[in-house]
């Protein structure tokens, strides 16, 4: 092993935070030592590609539904607050907010939102169940939402979707109580004769992963 | 498999403490409360207009959720429903809650504390095996569920509900 | 600290943005986001690794952003301050995980057993292959930095990716000086051992 600070020296050197005499230094001692010398050239080449290859910027998938959804989270907040003054001070809390010109301005989505919200009588504070937002990683997929009176339930409709092979046996389960054991990020779940049935944590990338499978 | 070990084991210890019925420490799993901002049902069904496509599944919908099959079809142009499978779950307040009522396609909830008229301020991800279908932002309110139009199977469509129970 | 996007002639500057979000102009504030949202993304995707909950933190950091403008002073550079917001959710996030996960950084289990300057890595069955394309490099490279722990990719992606000079990542951080110079050296050591087949045939 290294005493550290060699190893200082040699990434100092490499990255260029170096004084000019420690640098004359260094390259003198690179000069006679061979075997530093290869360190320092790999662990530059190393640096020299992970500059290559990790851009400091890059496009921002779906990126107007980025914004979108920024302003809509945004304009939320901004009612919720309103709403909590509402409480205390009446409507013109939320008829000031509606009021700066800034708002009418904002995104149609943040408006439509807000339109929402406006047009049922009670403000907001519609009955059913709503879907405010939705993002779909697969682009060829659309994520539709409405109410349907008749079946008195929100749908969330997703249009372009992979069939699942008509070979894949689909199981259902039956899960009647969880426990959670945060320190694993782990839940268990039991069906109703009070059997585990399955585990569910991450993999390393933080996707879900099902155990057994 | 070896986190799903260490819980069974963890599960069988507390189950031997309880049955020797000492004054042992509390089993880990059963001591960890957590608070949380509802319950939720959550089922996978599948839609078809052709009976022998049915699998046999014999799951029956919640108690508060009447005339489920009726209200589907109201949304989903099929004959049959059948309940392949279903989950009642707690929503956390500050962890991730899964509703997996099939190892195929199931949801991550994240609750974003409660909303007005009796409702759960959500962030939902429906997940099939180990890609994300989609991410939304909800309100879930009692009595009135969400149907998720999912991937065709066979000749009808995966349907995931989602309903706020009322306890 | 990594500056501000260079402005053309014409352009609103963040300073004015700014004020004019701090007032409440979600539309200004719009602005900002399309104006550094693809590098907010950038580094929350080398320090995540994973394109979903990047997009996610990116997009978390911004609001966060909005929510705090009321005490943003404008002795500092915007973008400084927004950079500042986004590292910390990411890796707030990184840490999160790794007390929930199960030894999935692969060099919190090995880093003391890289011995330094010693050829540890004997080579591999495969051939060289010097003609190893750059996306195949690129692909290879984003694997290694998923193992890194939170501490070693922090560090790589603060000076790779945004150039940072070493007290400025103390700062950030934050920790000692010495601190992040043998973060830099491990972190490294660990991708060279990782990607020791493309260095030790190119050289």
């Amino acid at each position: 092993m290294k005493h550290p600070s060699e190893e200082h020296d040699l990434i100092r050197w490499i990255d260029g935070e170096m004084n000019e005499d420690e640098r004359v230094t260094f390259e003198a001692r690179l000069k006679q030592d061979p075997a530093l010398a290869t360190e320092v050239q790999k662990m530059s080449a190393l640096s020299a590609s992970l500059r290559a290859h990790m851009p400091a910027e890059m496009r921002v998938p779906h990126a107007d539904y980025f914004n979108t959804q920024i302003e809509v989270r945004i304009t939320q907040m901004a009612l919720d607050e309103a709403r909590a003054k509402q409480s205390a001070s009446g409507w013109s809390a939320v008829l000031q907010l509606l009021s700066k010109p800034w708002f009418a301005l904002a995104g149609a989505t943040a408006l439509a939102v807000v339109g929402f919200l406006l047009l049922n009588p009670e403000i907001g504070v519609a009955s059913e169940s709503m879907i405010l937002s939705s993002y779909t990683p697969n682009t060829r997929v659309q994520a539709r939402t409405y109410h349907d009176a008749g079946a008195d339930a929100t749908v969330l409709m997703l249009d372009g979707l992979d069939a699942v092979p008509a070979d894949r046996k689909i199981a259902g389960i039956n899960i009647q109580r969880t426990e959670m054991e945060p320190e694993l990020a782990s839940t268990t779940m039991f069906d109703g004769q009070g059997t585990a049935v399955l585990m569910i944590s991450h993999d390393a990338l933080g996707n879900p992963m099902i155990s057994p499978r | 498999m070896k986190l799903f070990l260490s819980a069974l084991s963890l599960i069988f210890c507390a189950a031997q403490a309880c049955a020797q019925d000492q004054d042992s420490p509390p089993p880990i799993i059963s001591a960890a409360k957590h608070a949380t901002d509802g319950h939720v049902w959550g089922a996978l069904i599948f839609a078809t207009n052709d009976a022998s496509q049915l699998t046999g599944a014999k799951e029956e919908a919640h108690s508060d959720l009447p005339n489920l099959h009726q209200r589907l079809a109201k949304v989903f142009p099929f004959k049959h429903f059948e309940i392949l499978g279903q989950h009642r779950q707690d929503i956390f307040r500050e962890y991730e809650s899964w509703v997996v009522p099939s190892r195929d396609l199931f949801m991550k909830i994240d609750s974003k504390g409660p909303a007005d008229k009796d409702g759960v301020n959500m962030h939902l991800q429906v997940w099939h095996k180990h890609q994300v279908l989609v991410k939304s932002d909800a309100v879930l309110r009692k009595d009135s569920p969400l149907f998720i139009g999912g991937p065709p199977w066979k000749e009808g469509r995966l349907i995931f509900v989602l309903f706020l129970e009322r306890r | 600290m990594p500056a501000s996007a260079s402005t053309d002639p014409g352009e609103v500057s963040d300073l004015d943005l700014v004020k004019r979000s701090q007032a409440g102009d979600t539309r200004a504030f719009d602005v900002l986001v399309t104006r550094y949202r693809g590098r907010i993304y950038a580094m929350t995707y080398h320090l995540i690794q994973n394109e979903t909950e990047a997009w996610d933190l990116a997009q978390e950091a911004f609001i966060k952003a909005w929510r705090a403008l009321p005490t943003f002073k404008h002795d500092a550079g915007f973008y400084t301050w927004l950079y500042r917001i986004a590292h910390n959710v990411s890796y707030d996030w990184l840490r999160k995980k790794r007390i929930q996960g199960d030894g999935e950084f692969d060099d919190e289990r090995t880093e003391h057993r890289v011995a330094v300057g010693a050829e540890a890595t004997p080579k591999g069955d495969l051939a060289p292959d010097t003609a190893l394309r750059n996306a195949e490099l690129g692909q290879r490279i984003q694997e290694a930095i998923a193992k890194l722990s939170p501490e070693h990719r922090q560090v790589i992606v603060l000076r790779e990716v945004e150039g940072l000079a070493y007290e400025e990542i103390a700062a950030l951080i934050p920790c000692s000086l010495g601190t992040v110079m043998s973060r830099l050296f491990y972190a490294r050591k660990k991708l060279q051992e990782q990607l020791h087949d493309v260095y030790e045939t190119s050289l």
